[in-house]
This record gives C-alpha cells, sequence and structure tokens, in this order.
C-alpha cells in the first residue's frame, strides 16, 4: 500500500444502495497519472459507459485529490471534480482551491467515486470510517454557506469542509457549478448538475489521517526555493493586493478585455469596473487558499451582499462583457451566483449572447417569451439569471446552455456563440493572445485557458522564449510562429499542476513549477521514482488520453478551431487592432508536435 | 505570548501546517496546537492558540503534570499525565486538547514559534516577555462546551468585533 504522499485508498459510493466501498489504491494504477485531474480522467475512461446520459444515474462523479494535496507545498489546495459534462457532452472537469481537497485529502481517500441516483435529497459525510447517508429533503432551495453552515451544525464539528450545490445544482442547469469553502467554484462543464441528477446535496469532508512524505526534510528544503520564488516574485505584490482581478486593466491596456460580447477589446469605463477600485473601495481583507503564501483572493462587502472574490472571469463577465459599468452590481452577482452555484463564464455568454443578437435583430422579443435587454440592464441581468438558475419559462432553454439555445435560432445568431465543444469562452480576446486562442481551441474540456495557461506568451522574455521554443516569437502575445510549442509545454506544466493539485496562478502564470522541481517535489513525497524524463512522458500519455476519449465521444479535428468571429473580423480598436487569428495553422502545428492523425 | 490580529489572517492555515509539521514531521489540522477555523457565514478566517491567559486555568491539573516555563508557555509531562482532561476542560478557548493520548498545546517552539515564522501576513507575533490578556469573561460562557465548539465561541466573538469594523468603513 502505498503510505507516503498518497492517502492510499479509494471510496465507491453507490448511492442506488445508499453502499460504500474502500479499496487499495494500487501504486502501478496511479503512479503513471499522479493524481488529481489525469487520475480522474483515467478513471472515467476505464469505467465510464460513454453513451451514459449526463444526467442519468450511470455517469460517474469523481472527487480527486493528488499524492501532495494538502501536504507541506505550498498552495497545494486544489481538488477536481470529473465526469461526462451535461453540458458539452465530453470529458468534464473542474478544480478549485480553498479549504475543501486538503481536508478531503485527511480521510485517505485519493478519489471519492459516486455512481447511481439517491432516491431522496441526501448528503455524504466521509471520514477516515467510511461514509454517513444524511437524508436532507428540507436542504432543497438552500444556497452554499448555508448549507455548509447547517451540515457544520449538526454534525457538531466546525472543522468540516463542505462541497454543495445551490439551487442551479438541483434544478439541473447544464453549467451548474459545486461550490465549496463557501465561495470556491468548481465552475466549468456542469459538474453541480450532475450532482444534482445524483440527488446529491453536498459532499462533507472531515478526515485525521496525516499526510506523511517519504523524506520530510528534502521536501522542506525544495518547498523553501519555492517559496523564496514565490515571495521573491515581481508580481507578488501586484496578485496579492488584486489577484486575478489585476487582469481587468491589464487586458484592457493590451486591447483584448471582452466588452459587449467581444465585439470590442478596449472597455472605455474600464477604471469603474477594475480590480484596483474593487481593493480600494469594497475589499475588507485577504483570503487565501489552504497553504498558499499569495494570499490573493479577497473578502469584500457591497451595499447588503458581501462574499469572497470575485475573480477576474466573473468580475468581467459581469462588467464589460455583457456592458455592465456598476462595480457594485457585479459584485453583487457574484456573491450571488456563488451562493446559488452557477457558473458565472458560462451564465455571462447566455446573456451577452442574447443582448447583442438582439441589437443585431436576430432575436425578436416574441422568441424570448417577450423578453429584450440590451447592455448593462441590471434589473434584466439579474432576471435572466433567475430564469435560468430557476427554469423559468424560456430560461429553460436557456438554462441548457449558449450552444445549444442557439439551435432555436438562425445560423448567423449560431455563429456569435462564443464557444468551442459546447463550452463558453472565457474574457480574453484571443485575437491578441495567440497562444491562449490555441488553448482554447484544443482544450478537452472545450474553451478553455486552463488547459495550457500559456501566461508566458505575456511576459515578453525574448531570451527565455528562444532556449526553450527555438524562437524569440513565442514570448510576443501578436505572434503565431512558436505558439503550438508553447502550448505544448505549458499544457504539460498545467497537467502537472492539476495532478500536485498545486495552484496555476503560482505554478504557471508566476512560473514556479518545473518538470525538475515537480520530479524532486514527488520523489520526496511520494517515495516513487519520478524522474523528470518519466514525468514528461506520463504527462503526454495522460494528454493523449484526454484525445481519445473525447474521440470517443464523437469529437474530431474539426472540433478544435474558434468562432468565426476570431478568424475573421479584426478588432476595430486599440493595441489588438486589426488581429485575427489563424486557428487552423496553429492547430496542425499542434497536432504536429503531438504525433495526431486526426 | 502569541497575539493574533484577525484582520490580516486570511485563512491560509500555514501556521497549522508548520506546527504539525515542525512538531510531527506530518501535517494535519489534527497535529496542529494552532487550530485555524473558517467561518464562511462571517467571512472570518482566524487561529486559535493558547495566548498564556492571565488565570492559567490549566494549571490547576490534580497531577501537577503541567508547569509554566520560562516563556510563560504551558509544559506538559507526558509521564505524570493521567489524560484525566482537566485541563482541556479548563481551558475556555479549546486551545488545548487531548488527542491520541497527548496533550496538544502551544509550546511556544522554545522561544521561535514556527507558527510566527509561516504567517507571511503578520497575522501572528509573538511578544516575549508579555502577559496574556484574561479570560475570565469568556469562561462562563464556554464552560460545557468541547474544545471545537470552545474554538468555535471564542473566535465567534473576536470576530464581530472585527465586522463591526468593516460595517462601519463600509456603511
Amino acid at each position: 500500500m502505498l503510505e507516503n504522499g498518497y492517502g492510499g485508498q479509494i471510496l465507491r459510493v453507490n448511492l442506488n444502495e445508499r453502499k460504500f466501498q474502500v479499496e487499495p489504491l494500487d501504486s502501478s494504477w496511479i503512479k503513471p497519472v499522479i493524481g488529481g485531474r489525469a487520475a480522474n480522467s483515467k478513471r472515467l475512461f476505464e469505467e465510464l459507459d460513454m453513451d451514459c446520459e449526463p444526467l442519468g444515474p450511470d455517469n460517474i462523479l469523481i472527487f480527486g485529490v493528488g499524492p501532495l494535496t494538502g501536504s507541506f507545498l505550498t498552495a497545494s489546495a486544489y481538488y477536481t471534480v470529473s465526469a461526462k459534462s451535461p453540458l458539452t457532452g465530453i470529458l468534464g472537469d473542474s478544480a478549485a482551491g480553498g479549504q475543501f481537497g486538503a481536508e478531503m485529502k485527511l480521510t485517505g481517500f485519493d478519489q471519492i467515486i459516486i455512481t447511481g441516483k439517491a432516491d431522496n435529497l441526501i448528503y455524504l459525510l466521509v471520514t477516515d470510517g467510511g461514509v454517513k447517508f444524511v437524508d436532507c429533503p428540507e436542504y432543497r432551495g438552500k444556497k452554499i454557506v448555508e448549507t455548509t453552515e447547517i451540515i457544520r451544525r449538526e454534525q457538531g464539528d466546525i472543522a468540516i469542509q463542505v462541497a454543495a450545490i445551490g439551487p442551479a445544482g438541483e434544478n439541473g442547469v447544464a453549467f451548474a457549478a459545486v461550490v465549496s469553502s463557501g465561495n470556491r467554484v468548481n465552475g466549468r462543464t456542469g459538474m453541480g448538475a450532475v450532482m444534482g441528477s445524483k440527488n446529491l446535496k453536498a459532499l462533507a469532508v472531515r478526515g485525521s489521517k496525516p499526510v506523511e512524505l517519504a523524506d520530510p526534510l528534502a521536501f522542506l528544503a525544495a518547498n523553501r526555493k519555492i517559496d523564496q520564488d514565490i515571495l521573491n516574485h515581481t508580481e507578488y505584490t501586484k496578485r496579492h493586493n488584486l489577484g486575478t482581478t489585476m487582469l481587468m486593466k491589464d487586458l484592457n491596456s493590451i486591447g483584448i478585455l471582452p466588452t459587449n460580447h467581444f465585439q470590442g477589446g478596449v472597455c472605455s469605463y474600464v477604471d469603474e469596473i477594475s480590480g484596483q477600485r474593487l481593493a480600494s473601495s469594497f475589499k475588507v481583507k485577504n483570503k487565501s487558499c489552504f497553504n498558499c503564501n499569495v494570499h490573493c483572493s479577497r473578502y469584500y462587502l457591497a451595499g447588503d451582499q458581501e462574499a469572497e472574490g470575485p475573480e477576474f472571469e466573473t468580475l468581467c463577465g459581469f462588467t464589460s462583457r455583457i456592458g455592465n459599468q456598476s462595480l457594485p452590481f457585479a459584485l453583487e452577482m457574484n456573491a450571488y451566483l456563488n451562493q446559488i452555484g452557477m457558473d458565472s463564464i458560462s451564465t455571462s455568454e447566455v446573456i451577452g449572447w442574447i443582448m447583442e443578437c438582439q441589437e443585431k435583430g436576430l432575436i425578436h422579443p416574441k422568441d424570448l417569451d417577450g423578453f429584450s435587454i440590451t447592455w448593462g440592464e441590471k434589473e434584466k441581468i439579474q432576471q435572466i439569471v433567475d430564469m435560468i438558475a430557476f427554469r423559468r419559462g424560456i430560461g429553460d432553454e436557456m438554462a441548457k446552455g449558449t450552444k445549444k439555445l442557439a439551435e432555436r435560432f438562425c445560423e448567423e445568431a449560431q455563429k456569435l456563440v462564443m464557444h468551442v465543444k459546447g463550452l463558453d469562452i472565457i474574457c480574453g480576446d484571443p485575437r491578441g493572445i495567440k497562444a491562449y486562442g490555441l488553448t482554447y481551441a484544443i482544450a478537452s474540456r472545450g474553451a478553455d485557458h486552463l488547459r495550457a495557461e500559456p501566461y508566458f506568451e505575456l511576459t515578453n522574455r525574448k531570451e527565455e522564449s528562444m532556449k526553450r521554443f527555438g524562437t524569440e516569437k513565442a514570448a510576443d502575445r501578436l505572434e503565431e510562429e512558436g505558439k503550438a510549442a508553447l502550448v505544448s509545454y505549458s499544457e504539460k506544466i498545467a497537467l502537472l499542476t492539476d495532478c500536485l493539485t498545486m495552484c496555476k496562478n503560482i505554478g504557471l502564470c508566476m512560473d514556479i513549477l518545473s518538470l525538475e522541481r515537480a520530479s524532486s517535489l514527488l520523489r520526496a513525497g511520494t517515495g516513487l521514482d519520478y524522474t523528470s524524463e518519466y514525468l514528461a512522458k506520463i504527462l503526454a500519455d495522460a494528454i493523449d488520453l484526454d484525445h481519445a476519449f473525447n474521440r470517443r465521444l464523437g469529437m474530431t479535428r474539426k472540433d478544435d478551431t474558434l468562432p468565426e468571429r476570431f478568424q475573421k473580423e479584426p478588432l476595430a480598436k486599440g493595441p489588438t487592432k486589426g488581429m485575427t487569428v489563424d486557428i487552423g495553422k496553429m492547430v496542425n502545428e499542434y497536432y504536429k508536435i503531438h504525433l495526431w492523425e486526426d | 505570548m502569541i497575539q493574533v490580529d484577525l484582520h490580516k489572517c486570511t485563512g491560509c492555515k500555514k501556521c497549522e501546517v508548520a506546527c504539525a509539521f515542525f512538531h510531527t514531521g506530518k501535517v494535519s489540522n489534527r497535529l496542529a496546537r494552532i487550530k485555524v477555523l473558517n467561518l464562511y457565514e462571517l467571512g472570518i478566517d482566524g487561529p486559535v492558540v493558547c495566548i498564556q491567559c492571565e488565570e492559567k486555568y490549566c494549571l490547576k491539573c490534580p497531577e501537577e503534570a503541567l508547569s509554566l516555563g520560562s516563556l510563560g508557555q504551558i509544559i506538559v509531562s507526558p509521564t505524570v499525565c493521567t489524560l484525566c482532561e482537566v485541563c482541556e476542560k479548563a481551558c475556555p478557548i479549546g486551545a488545548m486538547e487531548i488527542y491520541h493520548d497527548i496533550v496538544f498545546v502551544c509550546d511556544l517552539c522554545g522561544g521561535k514559534p514556527k507558527c510566527v515564522e509561516a504567517c507571511t501576513e503578520g497575522a501572528i507575533t509573538f511578544a516575549q516577555g508579555e502577559h496574556g490578556p484574561s479570560l475570565n469573561a469568556i469562561k462562563k460562557e464556554t464552560s460545557k462546551k468541547s474544545p471545537n465548539q470552545k474554538r468555535l465561541h471564542f473566535l465567534k466573538k473576536l470576530g464581530a468585533s472585527l465586522r463591526e469594523k468593516w460595517s462601519s468603513k463600509h456603511a
């Protein structure tokens, strides 16, 4: 049995029969996928009925951590939730930080694998001893923090951590989220809807198996270097003060801040909605994930609302992307979406897409139950959010996701959906960040930056670029040359962070993690022979496996693309003026590097 | 004494991790002598640890297994201790807890507390030679509670005054 790093066991929960089973984690099974996201993908690949209904009882919902989650490793806070996605029909997964992953680790279960459907709304309390199935029909409709607080009170233990769904997950919204630590969101690909379809309101964890390392002193030494690099990093202070909301002004300054649904990349009122304004006028203190020293999250008060966050995606999604100039309103929406458990990115795409289609006359109010909306209309934005979450009227169709909603309308309207593979695109215009564009196109969960997070292209580190990728252009955001190589490198490090379950802002954006570093951490942590060469190989294998996974689910080479807008419509003004993306060329190069034929 | 500035605490648990790791080589909140609570309903995070209170309720150990060190820290003699739980019950804030037959209480790491070193936010500081505050007022409120519940009660109380400051600033 695995004694170091890993918890060493997996937990299988069958909700049909309300039974659970504990199995030892086989080291030959886990070693080639490390843990976290790659382990979840492998489990699904091996055990999932690929034809299953995402919201049917046969879908498999996995909560996974890695060998260094909850360990002495700085920012080792993350956990990944995986299943077949109800939004995209392909591989679905979403990670979150906060405190849940570290507490789950203490239960000794590296994966919690949930199948079936409970006959009544229930929550699970998982401890080292196993599972308690608790009926909770009276929790229906309850929001996240309230659910967390009641479970802790009911169980008499304030140290319990809870991952729950809100009304959106209960109501099967295809982009419903799982939320833990009050405001930490597994937002993407609808994992909350899968949880809801199983009648599972919450997964509560409380463990007592300590995380043990094979060589604590070597681990300590390796982690000291990481801490030094973090604390001395040029972006440390900015990230500490603003977190990802620093990107509002940063992206605007290079002309790629999505404005009015990607019609523009420069927002005239950015100072009103910036991370700086949030920090000076609303933030009351910093917040942090488990064992992190960047403390980039924030707690704020805004009117009668208060919450943690928002991260950049939510802030941009509920300001410039949909033409809203009111920061307090965006902060209210962040609090609300977190508490009803709904992905802010997909929600803002539904809203922004409707706004643009109505502006262009492609969708008539009569097609939407008489509903009309234009940029920044606060009350109506709030109304749409509720229509979706509670499946009211046409909101029932919106809750299926923008791509499916658009199928009811003309081709021109369909083309305006900013998605790849059914997953709504994040806030960053790929016309001015080409490696990100490539990442959206090839990401195995659909349009998303986190599969590679090629932040390197924004750093202008020409010399380093030449060394790593054989061209200076990989460090130039507007160039397409070298981007396939950059993405093929950084997708490995991104996967590595998801397997160690470390933060990507630190691991990738701050460039703290490398294969060499990870190999010394994993060796000292687990005692297993992880060399950097071995890591490079298994990460490439895991990326191949994701590719094969989605091929089985019907994806083809043609799905690795970007919406037409980014390929054909040049941005009209600002520092990215005139740019489009030649996505086909970059994808071809990327396929060549991976030796994929189709 | 250890001092906590709740306003600066982000809930990262670096203090808790360092405490467990440097005392045991392992990481687990159960093995830490400083325990961080995340109260999501209040937006409050904070560590609870022995603050070397004025009263030193725990020293009323019937076996005299507890003594006061030169730094003001509580020293537990494992050979004399009978795990009678008197100290655990006496501590008003849950800073002392028996777990796996060991009395977990802050020992100030011999004068260089690891939790203080680990805190990059300056939320925990060590003031050598200073006496801790009185816990007389809170003692009655928590007398029947478990260590876990005492910590919650104590932190909620501290959190309430911090929240008042927030509201007055953001009114």
